[in-house]
């Protein structure tokens, strides 16, 4: 009977313990902490390339009682080419997902390698986007970046980001090629020329872009060596001097993102050719031609001086002779 | 000495462990050299075929012609293909396996001497000898 007794005891107890214990705790804003604060991510990806902009998100902010934002500034460790900058509106995304740009300040100054802003409203959080532009010298080299703040109290935050390598290799996307017209592609100079231009620099001419429609067979859009067999290039006489012979070896399903593999709907590339691709590439047994050229199709080049390797990324084909292509090249 | 009452199980098990031993031996699972097991299949034919280039799409065009009985395989690839990188693919007949091995990139560019392949058939006694013949397509 004692025994009944606890137990109906020790339940009521517990029922009531519980009743009152588990009480709900009411919500109350995060205090931030004091202090100027700061926080960096890099917001671009892919390999790093002299002429593709390295881009971050530098966020700086102090409690509003404290104070409010002077400037803000980026020291790059190697000098970035002039379209480096620092962006002077501050973004935020808004309720329907839009990035809406706000002037705090007026345009950056880059002065060598420290590019810099000063607030002219008063505000105490912002998120400045930094775009950095790598400098041809800047190949094979790291570059490391040091963002940094100041406040009206007078504290600044820094954030250090890197290394990052930029690579070797170079790019001249959206090049536009017509037979019978501009169609002399030389990986040199990463440019298209006409008869007459070409005539005047035979020794840089790599490859011809050549569109034919053929009974029998399917010709198509071909990028062709000038030095190859005849049957490939029907109906071309070239200036006297053209006749390289470059290597040429056809490539499907290498889509190049920083050839514009992505630009446009419906395109799904997770490709970037890196300077360790060219390295490793062999084309001592390839061909020196490659017909039947289809859109987001390429090829791999070796010139004939073994000077250069390099990638032509088809990004589209017309059906009147003419395509758009894209030229990666890696210095040997 | 007391029967024991799982005297009959045991008999039963012995004779199951007895027929296991006899035929899941070795002997009754011969393998070749490449270690693909030799079955008692004597026919040796190719059933179908495809060329693919570097960019490992195919440079037939329409579907080669087999030929179980001259051993041949005739077939026709596209203007402009590189004959010197080509790799073969062959479906060959149930247990039947190919010689030489191909493990890359083939040159078929030696027209006046058409490469061959020997078919070996399942129970490797039969040997068959099929001829790839190229005629590459002209404008």
């Amino acid at each position: 009977m004692i025994r009944e007794l606890l137990y109906k005891t020790a339940f009521i107890l517990c029922a009531v313990t519980i009743a009152i214990g588990c009480k709900e705790e009411e919500y109350s804003v995060p205090v931030p902490k004091s202090g100027l604060q700061n926080d960096c991510i890099k917001k671009s990806v892919g390999p790093g390339l002299a002429g593709i902009d390295i881009e971050f998100m530098y966020a700086m902010a102090i409690p509003e009682s404290e104070g409010k934002l002077i400037s803000a500034q980026v020291e790059a460790s190697i000098p970035g080419a002039s379209e480096t900058y620092l962006e002077h509106r501050s973004f935020h995304t808004n309720a329907i997902g839009d990035d809406i740009g706000i002037p705090v300040a007026s345009p950056s100054v880059t002065d060598g390698a420290v590019t810099k802003i000063n607030f002219n409203v008063d505000t105490n959080a912002a998120t400045l986007r930094y775009y950095y532009r790598p400098a041809p010298d800047a190949a094979d080299k790291e570059v490391s970046f040091t963002f940094s703040a100041t406040s009206s109290n007078g504290e600044t935050a820094s954030y250090k980001m890197g290394p990052y390598k930029i690579r070797r290799m170079e790019i001249a996307p959206n090049l536009a090629v017509s037979d019978g017209n501009r169609f002399y592609i030389s990986i040199e100079d990463m440019a298209i020329y006409n008869e007459t231009e070409a005539a005047s620099i035979p020794d840089k001419i790599d490859v011809l872009y050549l569109f034919r429609t053929i009974n029998g067979i399917t010709f198509g859009h071909s990028f062709v060596a000038p030095a190859a067999d005849a049957v490939y290039r029907p109906g071309i006489t070239l200036p006297n001097g053209v006749n390289r012979n470059t290597k040429i070896q056809k490539a499907w399903n290498v889509r190049d993102i920083h050839l514009g593999a992505n630009a446009g709907t419906g395109n799904n590339s997770y490709v970037y050719l890196d300077d360790e691709d060219f390295k490793t590439l062999n084309l001592s047994a390839a061909p020196n031609y490659a017909i039947n050229m289809l859109a987001q199709s390429g090829i791999w080049v070796e010139t004939a001086d073994g000077k250069y390797r390099g990638y032509i990324y088809v990004n589209s084909i017309n059906a009147n002779g003419s395509a758009v292509i894209g030229i990666k090249r890696y210095k040997l | 000495m007391r029967k024991s009452k799982y005297k009959n199980l045991f008999l039963g098990l012995l004779l199951i462990v007895a027929f296991a031993i006899v035929r899941c031996s070795k002997d009754s699972f011969p393998v070749d050299e490449d270690g693909l097991l030799i079955t008692d299949r004597t026919s040796a034919y190719v059933g179908s075929f495809d060329l693919v280039d570097p960019t490992h799409q195919t440079v037939v065009i329409g579907t080669p012609v087999v030929d179980t009985v001259a051993q041949t395989i005739d077939l026709e690839v596209r203007f402009g293909t590189d004959l010197t990188s080509l790799w073969p693919r062959f479906s060959l007949i149930t247990d039947a396996k190919l010689e030489p091995k191909i493990t890359g990139f083939v040159d078929f560019s030696d027209l006046a001497n058409p490469k061959q392949w020997t078919v070996i058939s399942g129970n490797r006694q039969v040997r068959k000898v099929y001829t790839v013949n190229v005629t590459v397509q002209q404008p």
